[in-house]
């Protein structure tokens, strides 16, 4: 008798916990953005974020050490590549700087944005997701520089992904590759648009919706559409085209494009001051 | 108990995310629920399930409340089956925590698909379950000893 008192007792205790969870779960799935949810959530990660640094601090010189220690061939060879790529980078400099003014007019003259006419604010990458399921990083910039969800996050290379959450003290950013991620992009030769998205940790991103006709070649820059509505302001190089064939009997052409973007070593970010515009002519 | 929780949220989100094997990495969390069963039985397995999930949906971009439901189930049926075996054997708690964990990791993305998360019934499902089991059967011997030490005194009822 008192074993089956002990166990209704306990079937009640996980009743209620999983009432309380769907209670939780349906609140915050049906509160969207700007629920109670989400203050909790803010404030949490708030208050994590010093304890975060602090970690980060002490961790970080025993993974580097670690990291050296394994990889200290790898690191030498890599030295010397990059001295070889620095020393013919500087003669392209030197060689390119007549380009680069000329792409500026050309530029001015066609009043293409891209990011350099948007303001940006720079952020260092402080951590990865503690998930399996989601490919995000998060940033030590938030509300106070202006950040705001839903904004294009760059690096130099190219797009990194957008902002999903943001805090005072912190930003989420979702990678590109995460496969709910989703972006119009355009063919830098043949100006064709689709939709790529992602497909997982370094997967090839396909392309959806690009045309039998269009003469896909391999490398090719691919960047964002920018086209009404979209989430991101045209011309941000994405990727370069891995593989593009056309299946028998299909009504879109399978294109996937490689990220240029390095995601699994992010040190630095811009997010990009941006938000789609509502108005549309 | 509390301050074990925060250890292990702290190791979680500090340590934990640069260890990826396969892109996949360990989840404490889960095995802080499945241990939790092991050494208190369902009761605590429940508690502390419940609470390990909500504590790491605080900082995940799934719903709400979503690891909380399937860490508390999960330490609840753990708790429940290991209350009939022996514990004589050493390398039961580490096999338990093994199919625990990949269970767990399963019924996760069962419960996201359900709530409206796509995506994640993928075939690198299967290597993220994996990854999470082996890795927390392995270091289920020392999460077993910091958590039986954590809640001897108050529960030493229920043992």
């Amino acid at each position: 008798m008192a074993v089956y008192r002990r166990s209704t007792r306990h079937r009640f205790l996980l009743i209620l916990l999983v009432l309380t969870s769907i209670t939780v779960i349906t609140v915050d799935v049906r509160g969207g953005g700007g629920g109670a949810m989400e203050s909790i959530r803010r404030g949490a990660r708030d208050a994590f974020a010093p304890v975060q640094s602090t970690a980060d601090d002490v961790i970080n010189p025993v993974s580097d050490f670690f990291g050296g220690l394994f990889r200290y061939g790898h690191l030498k060879s890599e030295n010397a590549r990059l001295r070889r790529q620095l020393a013919d980078a500087r003669g392209t400099v030197n060689a390119s700087t007549n380009a680069e003014r000329e792409r500026q007019e050309l530029l001015a003259l066609q009043k293409l944005s891209f990011a350099g006419d948007i303001p940006a604010v720079a952020a260092r990458v402080v951590a990865t997701s503690p998930s399996n399921f989601q490919l995000t990083v998060e940033i030590d910039r938030g509300l106070p520089a202006g950040i705001q969800k839903g904004m294009p996050v760059v690096t130099g290379a190219g797009l990194v992904g957008k902002v999903v959450a943001v805090s005072q003290e912190r930003a989420t950013i979702l990678l590109l590759t995460d496969p709910s991620f989703n972006v119009g992009i355009r063919l830098s030769a043949s100006g064709d648009v689709g939709v790529a998205r992602g497909n997982g940790t370094r997967e090839p991103l396909p392309v959806d919706l690009v045309d039998v006709g269009t003469k896909v070649t391999g490398g090719e820059v691919v960047v964002s559409s920018g086209l009404q509505g979209s989430a991101f302001p045209p011309g941000i190089p994405i990727g370069k085209v891995r593989s593009a064939k056309v299946p028998p009997a299909s009504l879109q052409q399978e294109v996937t494009i490689d990220p240029l973007v390095d995601l699994s070593r992010l040190d630095f970010v811009k997010v990009l001051i941006w938000t789609p515009k509502e108005t549309t002519p | 108990m509390p301050l074990v929780l925060l250890l292990f949220l702290i190791v979680e989100l500090t340590v934990l995310d640069r260890l990826r094997v396969f892109g996949a990495g360990p989840d404490i969390m889960l095995l802080l629920a499945v241990v939790a069963g092991i050494v208190g039985g369902p009761r605590v397995g429940a508690l502390l399930g419940f609470a390990a999930g909500i504590v790491l949906d605080l900082f995940l971009e799934t719903p709400m409340g979503l690891s909380a439901l399937v860490f508390c189930l999960v330490g609840y049926a753990v708790g429940s089956i290991q209350g009939g075996v022996l514990r004589a054997a050493w390398w039961i708690p580490i096999v338990t925590t093994f199919v625990a964990s990949v269970a767990g990791v399963l019924f996760y993305a069962m419960v996201a698909t359900v709530v409206g998360q796509p995506h994640l019934v993928t075939t690198h499902l299967f290597v993220v379950a994996t990854v999470v089991g082996i890795f927390n059967a392995l270091v289920a011997p020392f999460a077993l000893r910091l958590v039986r030490w954590s809640i001897a005194g108050p529960e030493r009822a229920y043992v």
